[in-house]
């Protein structure tokens, strides 16, 4: 009786599912919380008979299966789980009597199935459906876990059983240490940021995250604009972090480090790129071009060279034997500039 | 200025012959726009018998890659002599193509 009803509802079902995985989708969306899947799924009829013979008895009709329609979200971080329960909680209608926050259920001395429950129906009715949060850690270890311990045919003895809750204690101790690291890096890029902000740039060690903050400042705007108006060009934004390497190849270990090398190199990196463009009708630049520039001359004026500056465009567009012909080229227009009498 | 589009070893090639200046861009423009189009293959703009870019040669060559990097794609840029490589480089755009 229980499967004829199920057969019934399953367009029902199919569609309940559909519209319960777009709302939360959409909401989670809208939020900015970045999870690493959600899936949803209408019970099959094998897997739904499968559970009839175990517990059958208990479901007096379809109604009383509350997992017919699952939606399932995997985050990356513990607190996620939260965060996207709380949503859940705006969005649906939680059946609290059902509902189970399985993470809270272990004892101090066991750990094992860590996930979170809710028995939910939308806010429009209909029948009810689970949804399942837990971290990507918890996902693949139930997942492994389901798969390995649940085959049925032989029974999994304890000793194997511990092996699985270890793992599940070492996946705990792992979502919690990944959170904490998110956190401290978190306030690390936020210090830093102030710092940044109150122009404090000796105290900031030079890396891919202060630089990109750095980069807020728009360091070298003002000379892409000098530069630009050599021929009224048009700057055409491109990322300008392929350069970090450069500079910490010339040896620079702060932001502060990075302000006086613009500050110091700008009005020769202006007469370089001017006595580049000047004779041409080259009206688009890209904006990494004043640390091209300033670049170019710093590597001159610690004599470099033409190898010098061979190496930087190697660093720059990747190893190729026409970095040589260019280095040439740059090193013939500098030759007749003050900065490199 | 000349533009025939092939498809050779799976990747779309533009065979460009001539002079990319002001004058020519419209044409060239619209001679390249097929590109555009190309999805799940790698584009090269075969630049061997081009012999001179301008400005407006450079942004139909940023509007094609950045066209393929909304898809995934690449852009690969051959066989450039050393005036048209000069172009790139001083206007900071080398390192945005990838050349082969």
């Amino acid at each position: 009786m229980l499967l004829q009803q199920y057969r019934e509802l399953r367009p029902t079902l199919q569609k309940l599912s559909d519209e319960a995985y777009n709302l939360l989708r959409h909401a989670l969306r809208e939020q900015g919380i970045y999870i690493t899947a959600m899936e949803h799924r209408v019970k099959t009829e094998k897997s739904l008979m499968g559970k009839l013979e175990l517990k059958g008895p208990k479901y007096k009709s379809i109604d009383d299966v509350t997992d017919l329609v699952g939606l399932r979200v995997i985050t990356f971080y513990t607190d996620e789980v939260d965060k996207v329960a709380a949503i859940a909680k705006r969005m649906f209608d939680i059946d609290w009597q059902e509902s189970v926050d399985k993470r809270k259920l272990h004892k101090l001395d066991s750990f094992g199935y860590n996930s979170l429950h809710y028995i939910c129906r939308l806010k429009t009715g209909g029948p009810r459906f689970e949804l399942q949060m837990r971290t990507a850690l918890q996902h693949v270890w139930s997942t492994i876990e389901h798969d390995t311990g649940y085959k049925g045919d032989v029974k999994v003895p304890d000793v194997y059983l511990r092996q699985f809750n270890r793992l599940a204690g070492m996946a705990e101790l792992m979502d919690d240490e990944f959170s904490r690291l998110r956190t401290v890096l978190t306030d690390y890029r936020r210090q830093t940021l102030a710092l940044v902000k109150s122009g404090k740039l000796d105290d900031v060690p030079l890396s891919r995250d202060t630089f990109r903050s750095y980069l807020e400042l728009h360091p070298f705007d003002r000379l892409n604009k000098r530069i630009a108006a050599v021929n009224q060009a048009e700057i055409w934004p491109v990322s300008v972090m392929s350069y970090l390497p450069v500079l910490e190849s010339f040896g620079m270990e702060t932001l502060g480090q990075v302000q006086r090398f613009i500050d110091e190199n700008s009005e020769d990196a202006h007469q370089l790129a001017l006595s580049q463009l000047a004779i041409t009708d080259l009206d688009i630049l890209s904006s990494n071009t004043a640390l091209q520039y300033l670049c170019l001359v710093y590597v001159l004026k610690h004599d470099g060279g033409r190898d010098g500056l061979k190496s930087l465009y190697d660093l720059i567009n990747g190893e190729n034997d026409a970095n040589g012909i260019v280095a040439d080229m740059m090193m013939e227009q500098a030759k007749t500039l003050p900065f490199m009498r | 200025m000349n533009v025939r589009i092939e498809e050779i070893d799976g990747n779309v090639v533009a065979i460009l012959e001539g002079n990319l200046d002001t004058a020519a861009a419209a044409e060239t423009e619209k001679a390249m726009s097929p590109l555009n189009d190309v999805e799940g293959k790698d584009i090269i703009i075969d630049c061997t018998a081009l012999a001179y870019i301008s400005s407006a040669g450079l942004r139909i060559f940023l509007g094609i890659l950045q066209n393929a990097q909304a898809k995934g794609g690449h852009v690969y840029i051959k066989g450039i002599n050393d005036n048209v490589r000069a172009v790139f480089t001083i206007t900071g755009f080398s390192n945005i193509f990838e050349f082969k």
